[in-house]
């Protein structure tokens, strides 16, 4: 039973990583930018939601305004940030940088203006239900399932249809051929931004309601992004994904034969373990031609 | 052409003089070792609070020749910035006094400290062996060993819980509460029965509460501090944990109290008795009560306590015309033995901790209730 007490609560815990992590893999695929600061996106996020849902607006205009908050946020990095220092010829490790400097920004604005205490917004969709003997389940658990799936295939759907994110897709393949063929490389990348920023969103509004927040939450966040972007293969979404189930899968699970505080450590073995096997990820495109 | 460049900065130097940065011989300043950022910065304005009450309270009494202040460095709540933290306040400022807080942090800035002869008061961490940190080190606050032989004794004892998980932080501080708790329940012939580390920066702990569930514990120890011990306790509770909630004196901050799924959780902290008579409590709570609009929590009381003995010890070498340095400070502690603090009159045991009762207390509505007081020996 505690087998599968873990592993529904991996399925949940992979939902939540799957979604910041596409976004990371999105911005970062499409347009080689290190975005860091997708971390501090996610923060942002949960705490707007938080704040307009604290102040008694209720659900939907939180998710509004946390909707709003978060793509503004990755546009105005993309614009004001981004840009100038690509323009000047910035290096790929300049721009990493800033994104860093920016989430620590944000992390103490965060702190300064919401406060350093733990704040969690209080649901009775969190707290679990005995649904077999001995295994628990919080409705969050499958509304946050449904809604990565809902996102992730929308998601799909969207860079395989639409002509926006066909450019995204050719983006991420060969930027001077995007120009050659007319598209504007600085359209699709904003839009890359505010798509990427735009799916933290549920994950930061269920981690709200769930484990709650700090102002440091963002870092979490990144890491198993960044992980779940390398081992699922750079630029590939559904690669992103499966890579970040495993790791809500492997994080639980391992609590069958570790003390939890390997948990962390097994998503890195991991991550080490999939560098070596398989340098281009789970479903990237190897660079050795 | 050498004679001419020397008086030109002599003269220089002479002009700019008047117009620098006033600096006062007479001012003192100790330096302040709290988190201010990270996910333990919510204590750096606890924590703070009672100092800053008490530099306000030196000022204004005059205790000290010049105005006192507290220069804060911000260690995260980690070792590595603080022993950063450290070396400044000791090679820079040159300070002969530091608070401290947070048992890694403290023992991480201990040897510097010794080796510099620079007094440390700990007002926060509760490790046990910060007990051992040499005579340079002072702890305003009762040790965990001595707050889990109050709780635990009276959980098995008076709520009549035998089974215990413990889960506590990758730290010494979560090591030794291990330690103290499995000597103390084979002493009131409890169990433990499951124990999980997790490390200081882990958040998510659903997973960790399926275990829970499966020990059959009924009663849950947390020894971890700030976001990550209110993060526990509420995945607790909503993965169907409902054994006792047990927990220390770093517990008694705002964010665990406020946390609905809190309810019912037992917690240790020194005992102070708000609504004493006694001048020097009386006073501080007043004030506390009239600056911050909260009665005070034990952590504001020991950072007060640590700064007003600072005060004390210093007014005392002045009226001496003794120079204020880590080593007379220590030595006058030892020559005065007891002081009038928050509290009471209170005196050092020799390895320089002080001694307090410790209440057993239970969140109730959003506040903390006495259940019981144990006199510590």
């Amino acid at each position: 039973m505690l087998a599968l007490q873990l592993t529904l609560t991996g399925l949940q815990a992979g939902a939540l990583y799957a979604l910041t992590a596409v976004g990371f893999s999105l911005i970062f695929g499409s347009t080689r930018v290190f975005h860091f600061a997708h971390g501090a996106t996610f923060a942002l996020a949960a705490y707007l939601f938080y704040a307009v849902e604290a102040a008694g607006y209720g659900f939907v205009p939180g998710l509004l305004a946390s909707f709003a908050g978060a793509i503004a946020f990755g546009l105005a990095i993309d614009w004001f940030i981004y840009r100038p220092i690509q323009r000047d010829e910035g290096s790929f490790f300049t721009v990493f940088v800033a994104s860093f400097g920016i989430g620590i920004v944000v992390q103490n604005l965060i702190g300064m203006i919401f406060g350093r205490s733990f704040v969690t917004i209080t649901s009775p969709l969190s707290r679990s239900r005995e649904i077999l003997d001995g295994v628990y389940v919080a409705p969050l658990a499958g509304i946050a399932f449904v809604v990565a799936l809902i996102c992730l295939v929308a998601l799909g759907l969207f860079l395989r249809t639409t002509f926006t994110g066909k450019g995204l897709r050719a983006l991420s393949d060969d930027p001077e051929l995007v120009r050659v063929f007319g598209l504007n490389p600085r359209y699709l990348s904003a839009a890359a931004f505010a798509i990427g920023s735009a799916l933290v969103v549920p994950a930061a509004v269920f981690t709200s309601m769930s484990s709650g927040l700090n102002p440091a939450i963002g870092h979490h966040v990144m890491l198993i992004s960044l992980a779940a972007t390398i081992v699922g293969g750079i630029g590939s979404i559904p690669g992103t994904m499966i890579a970040a189930f495993i790791f809500g899968l492997a994080e639980n699970l391992s609590l069958l034969w570790f003390e939890p505080q390997w948990s962390e450590a097994v998503v890195f073995a991991i991550l080490f373990a999939a560098i070596i096997a398989r340098p281009s990820g789970l479903m990237g495109k190897s660079a050795a031609r | 052409m050498r004679h001419f460049g020397r008086i030109t900065a002599a003269a220089a130097f002479a002009l700019a003089a008047p117009f620098a940065a006033p600096a006062s011989a007479e001012d003192i300043t100790i330096g302040g070792l709290f988190p201010f950022s990270g996910p333990n910065a919510v204590y750096g304005d606890v924590l703070s609070s009672g100092a800053k009450l008490a530099v306000k309270h030196i000022n204004a009494d005059k205790m000290l020749s010049g105005e006192l202040s507290i220069a804060y460095e911000d260690t995260q709540a980690l070792p590595q910035p603080a022993v950063v933290a450290m070396q400044k306040l000791v090679s820079v400022m040159d300070v002969p006094f530091t608070l401290s807080s947070f048992t890694g942090v403290s023992k991480a800035i201990a040897p510097i400290g010794g080796r510099n002869e620079v007094v440390m008061v700990n007002g926060g961490g509760v490790g046990p062996d910060l007990a051992e940190l040499g005579e340079y080190f002072w702890n305003v606050i009762p040790l965990a060993n001595l707050e889990v032989r109050a709780s635990v004794p009276y959980a098995v004892q008076e709520m009549g819980k035998s089974k215990f998980a413990l889960i506590y932080v990758d730290d010494p501080l979560g090591a030794s509460i291990l330690a103290e708790i499995e000597s103390v329940l084979e002493e009131v012939g409890g169990e433990l029965v499951s124990e999980m580390s997790v490390a200081p920066s882990a958040q998510q702990f659903s997973g960790l509460a399926a275990k829970v569930r499966s020990s059959g514990a009924d009663a849950v120890y947390i020894a971890s501090y700030g976001a990550q011990q209110v993060q526990i306790a509420k995945q607790l509770r909503d993965n169907g944990v409902d054994a006792q909630m047990i927990s220390y004196s770093a517990y008694g901050v705002p964010d665990a109290m406020s946390l609905p799924e809190n309810e019912g959780a037992i917690f240790t902290a020194q005992a102070v008795q708000l609504d004493s008579e006694d001048p020097v409590t009386k006073r501080f709570v007043e004030d506390y009560r009239t600056e911050f609009g909260e009665d005070p929590a034990p952590y504001n009381v020991n950072y007060y306590n640590a700064t007003m003995l600072f005060a004390i010890l210093a007014q005392a070498l002045e009226e001496e015309g003794k120079e204020i340095t880590g080593a007379n400070l220590l030595a006058k502690r030892k020559e005065m033995g007891s002081f009038d603090l928050v509290g009471g009159n209170v005196s050092f045991l020799d390895n320089g901790t002080l001694l307090f009762p410790i209440d057993v207390k239970v969140i109730e509505g959003g506040a903390a209730k006495t259940l019981a007081t144990v006199e510590i020996k």
